[in-house]
């Protein structure tokens, strides 16, 4: 039971309708995943991203408040066009598996994570469900404003 | 002193969120779940304090994931674990969270197709 992993972990997969080179390609550049990264609202800056085994990723997302989250990670296994394993080592701890599988020319992507603990875990997904709310608050304070502007 | 401060400190806190965060509470939870244990019976089965079990009990209890009803000299403590389905629903949302990113990378993929295509003329 205290090595189920099953209460921290997050996976997910979608097939991509892309070849797995452009999914691979929007992965792995800089100037590309900084495009589609993070939240809704949210800009990215990566100052490097060393695609190696060992190689350090370094990620800041630019919340809508201006607040920085910091993303510092370390790739652990990158095989082309087929795997991406890395290791996040700013809070909160998890290991990300990215695994590629072309099928003709669409690719299928799935996403594993693992938290380093039950107790990140929750934590994380607590204070993403009070971002979450502050964002819809601030949607529904624009949507008043802009139906009292319209008035 | 120390301990009245730690526990007004913990009070601090209530939510399903804070009284699964730590692992003995958790183990408490799974020991009552299927049926009701008094203080004392719970507390054999840890190496800490009967002081520390009694405590991790009280944020149970101001959580909300458990009773206790006085029974002689003991407490009979009891699991309510329905508030636990939040932390089912928050632990979703915070998936759909990552979801929302995939969507983001397909969004971005077909507008990049789009663009090349453009770029090499069909």
């Amino acid at each position: 039971m205290a090595n189920d992993t099953k209460d921290r972990e997050i996976f997910l997969s979608r097939t991509l309708n892309a070849p797995v080179a452009l999914v691979w390609e929007v992965w792995t550049q800089p100037e590309h995943i900084a495009n589609w990264w993070g939240p809704t609202g949210f800009t990215n800056t990566i100052s490097t991203m060393d695609m190696r085994a060992g190689g350090e990723w370094n990620l800041v997302m630019h919340g809508p408040d201006g607040k920085d989250y910091i993303n510092k990670s370390i790739f652990k296994e990158v095989i082309l066009h087929k795997k991406i394993v890395y290791e996040h080592v700013s809070y909160p701890r998890l290991v990300a598996t990215i695994e590629f599988a072309e099928q003709g020319d669409k690719t299928l992507i799935t996403w594993h994570m693992l938290f380093e603990s039950r107790e990140q875990f929750i934590e994380v997904a607590k204070a993403h469900k009070v971002v979450e709310g502050q964002k819809q608050n601030v949607e529904k304070l624009e949507a008043y404003l802009a139906a009292l502007i319209s008035k | 002193m120390f301990a009245s401060t730690y526990l007004h400190i913990m009070k601090a806190r209530r939510d399903v969120f804070q009284a699964i965060a730590d692992p003995t509470r958790r183990e408490i939870i799974n020991m009552i779940a299927s049926q009701p244990l008094n203080v004392n019976a719970i507390a054999e089965k840890f190496d800490v304090s009967r002081q520390a079990v009694s405590l991790h009990i009280q944020i149970l209890i101001d959580c909300g994931l458990v009773t206790a009803k006085q029974q002689g000299r003991d407490r009979l403590c009891e699991a309510k674990l329905d508030q636990l389905s939040e932390v089912a629903r928050w632990v979703d949302q915070y998936k759909q969270h990552w979801e929302s990113k995939l969507d983001n990378l397909e969004s971005y993929i077909e507008q990049l197709k789009k663009q090349r295509d453009g770029k090499h003329g069909k």
